[in-house]
């Protein structure tokens, strides 16, 4: 063993040396790199704010916030009924709307003889609402607990609720309800009664669609044609011939949103529903809506205990 | 001396081409190889020879039947799908990269290619790296992608069956498809001929022309990439072939469109709606001023909507007015007055619902839907509906020409116009000047 072994490392390496300065140059080569990259990603962003507007954006509207979250709309006939009667209806509204922060469209509006009667929405007032319902005069809030925005709007509630492949004017219109729809495509709800569709309570997401669907249905040309019901046929109508229509429409059980007063003509009211509707009354006299408006009285009590 | 193409082998295994060994062009080396030099005495280079010089990594100088690609080229390539040159330099760039691989027959160029990104600079590389960065996100982000434009061209009206179709009206059809075609070829749009011959759709009524509507629907669904669709009636002509429509359109769709129907209101339509339930933008005389809104854009003529040749964009605005376009109770209410269907019924539904205002544009009469002069000829020529060759117009529509007028007489009349304002350069210089100079000296009008 004439070799020597050589000489053993030390187990501990040394130190790296420390380095000259706290930030390490940026070399000329390197700064040209980084200018060149940023560059090319400025380029990239306005690549694509140029192209991206002109080619696949879609129109960029109003979204409404939610606040506040349902407009009432209730269409007062001054003229035909007591001012007790009214102002009664209207006091139900705006305990109901107190209760839940809501908006209620000052009701002024004189009903036309002859014309659809109801412009249910008017965009400009409440842009932000997110649901507009729209209750008839002759109707009272009984349950001041529910909220439309939960009871009735809620997707996945709308989804239990939906009445899927169901004709939309009873009893055998080959029109049906699509089966397939989920519950946030639903910007229309409302329900039916024994003559069909019923017009006189029903929800309407704000939005675009709800201006086209108000706008059409609101047409001169269905107005001017005398429909049998007036509004009620011309929704009839544009719901069943238009699918883009009836794509947001969702029915749901009477009772959830519209019960009545009497079994006669459709579903009647049972304790605890939203809201009792007063069937037919106006046609049967002056009165009648008065009078039989005394055997729902107890909607008062329900918002003074809740 | 030098070769077009390299001569063939000897059976015994040797050039038979003297000349060859003393020029080496044909093969792309540029400096001679040690190997080879041994072969320029004018004797047959023999295979076993250039073997024994052991020259280095450069096994043979044979330029056929060599190597996997050169035996199977013709096969490979025929397969291979084919590009056109149409990029800007950083394509090419890369392409020339591909095709000489694939073309590549003699390999020392091929081994040169091989070896380029080796001997390039990094700072080359990089900029090529930007070039193509640039390139793709152009391509992502910027150009158009093909099929993004639908034609729709209404051919075969009527189907012959209200009229005789006889050899004028098939020559009228065979015209306007092949100017929709080639238009079409040339900038990567897609063009449906849809079928305008009179049908019996539903058992109680007749639906002539408005199936506008339906085919116009039916084409957004069979084209899905497809974001504007421009429908042309048959009688209409492309007078301007060169121009794209993103460059007369598409590109400054703010600047060329007007949303503002005061600014040419023949139907003295009130703009804006002023009922006291709308919202603030759809009292707004432009909608919300915004390109992105518009789905819809036509022009307007003497009397009012003219839909020989309008856009429409994909959209949920789009499929709302699709839908109530056609009414029953419309069409009960109106089919006797209105005389023009579907145009009729656009413009009640414009005047009657501020929504479809809201997402409509017009735009002026001449960049999209020229008349002839016998078309709106009541008040004489109107330089806001009416050709004029000076402008360049780029669409002439014969509107109404079945009634009265010469139809095919207007369509090769403007074809003939629209060949002779597009010549190319060198029909012009053949044209207005030697035949110009021929007719000076010869006083004869010839044609070359």
């Amino acid at each position: 063993m004439h070799f020597a072994y050589p000489p053993r490392k030390s187990s501990n390496p040394p130190p790296f040396r420390p380095r000259t300065s706290a930030i390490p140059t940026i070399r000329s080569r390197r700064l040209k790199t980084i200018g060149l990259v940023c560059l090319a990603f400025l380029t990239l962003v306005w690549l694509f704010q140029r192209g991206g507007s002109r080619r696949h954006a879609p129109p960029a509207y109003h979204k409404p916030s939610g606040n506040p979250p349902v407009v009432i709309v209730t269409v007062f006939n001054e003229g035909k009924y007591g001012k007790g009667y009214l102002d009664m209806v209207k006091e139900n509204r705006l305990k109901y709307a107190e209760k839940h922060v809501l908006r209620l469209r000052p009701p002024r509006r004189t009903r036309l003889v002859g014309q659809p009667p109801r412009r249910p929405t008017r965009h400009d007032h409440v842009p932000d609402a997110a649901y507009i319902w729209y209750l008839d005069q002759n109707a009272f809030i009984m349950n001041p607990n529910l909220k439309i925005e939960e009871h009735v709007m809620k997707p996945s509630r709308l989804e239990e609720l939906m009445i899927k492949d169901h004709p939309v004017v009873p009893p055998d219109s080959i029109i049906k309800t699509f089966s397939h729809l989920k519950g946030h495509d639903v910007d229309f709800v409302l329900t039916q009664d024994k003559d069909g569709l019923s017009s006189s309570s029903f929800v309407v997401k704000n939005g675009e669609w709800a201006k086209f669907f108000i706008e059409t249905w609101f047409d001169p040309i269905y107005r001017s044609y005398n429909f049998q019901k007036a509004e009620q046929h011309a929704l009839e109508h544009i719901v069943q011939w238009h699918p883009t229509i009836l794509a947001k429409l969702a029915l749901v059980p009477q009772r959830i949103l519209n019960s009545y007063s009497k079994e006669k003509g459709g579903q009647d009211y049972k304790e605890g529903d939203l809201v009792v509707r007063l069937y037919a009354c106006g046609e049967a006299g002056e009165d009648t809506c008065e009078t039989e408006s005394q055997r729902f009285a107890q909607w008062k009590t329900a918002f003074q205990n809740s | 001396m030098s070769l077009s193409r390299s001569p063939s082998p000897v059976p015994g295994g040797g050039w038979a081409s003297p000349g060859l060994t003393n020029n080496l062009s044909p093969s792309g080396r540029s400096s001679p190889t040690k190997a080879y030099a041994g072969g320029s005495n004018g004797t047959p280079v023999m295979w076993e020879r250039q073997k024994n010089m052991g020259g280095p990594a450069y096994q043979s100088f044979s330029t056929q039947n060599q190597g996997f690609f050169s035996r199977h080229m013709r096969r490979i390539s025929s397969s291979l799908p084919r590009f056109r040159h149409e990029n800007t330099h950083g394509a090419e760039r890369e392409k020339i990269g591909v095709e000489s691989r694939w073309s590549g027959l003699n390999m020392p160029r091929l081994g040169r290619i091989r070896s380029l990104p080796g001997r390039m600079s990094r700072r080359t590389k990089m900029l090529i790296v930007f070039g193509l960065l640039f390139l793709l996100g152009y391509i992502i982000f910027y150009s158009t992608p093909p099929g993004f434009f639908v034609i729709i061209l209404a051919a075969n009206v009527g189907g012959g069956v209200m009229e005789w179709k006889g050899a004028r009206e098939w020559a009228i059809e065979r015209d306007s498809i092949r100017n929709k075609k080639k238009y079409v070829a040339k900038w990567g749009y897609d063009l449906e001929i849809v079928d305008m011959s009179t049908k019996k759709r539903y058992a109680h009524e007749w639906r002539e022309s408005w199936e506008k509507v339906d085919f116009v629907r039916s084409t957004l669904r069979k084209y899905p990439k497809a974001e504007w669709v421009w429908w042309l009636d048959l009688n209409t002509f492309i007078m301007e072939p060169s121009k794209s429509l993103q460059d007369h359109i598409f590109d400054h769709l703010e600047d060329v469109t007007y949303r503002d129907i005061n600014e040419y209101n023949p139907l003295n339509i009130s703009h804006p709606p002023a009922d006291p339930y709308l919202d603030e933008l759809s009292k707004s005389p432009i909608g919300d001023g915004n390109p992105n809104s518009i789905h819809l854009m036509l022009s307007q003529d003497c009397s009012g909507f003219n839909l020989g040749s309008f856009f429409m964009r994909r959209g949920t605005w789009t499929d709302h007015l699709l839908d109530v376009w056609w009414d029953p109770v419309a069409y009960e209410q109106k089919h006797m007055e209105w005389e023009h269907k579907e145009q009729d019924a656009l413009e009640q539904l414009y005047i009657a619902q501020p929504w479809i205002r809201k997402s409509t544009a017009f735009l002026p009469q001449r960049m999209i839907n020229s008349f002839p002069t016998g078309a709106c000829s009541e008040k004489g020529t109107d330089t806001r509906i009416h050709y004029d060759q000076k402008d360049r117009d780029f669409l002439v529509n014969m509107a109404g020409c079945e009634w009265g007028r010469d139809c095919w007489g207007e369509m090769y009349n403007f074809r003939e116009l629209s060949y002779y304002l597009n010549r190319s350069l060198w029909e012009r210089f053949k044209e207005d000047l030697l035949c110009w100079i021929w007719f000076k000296i010869t006083g004869k009008k010839v044609k070359f």
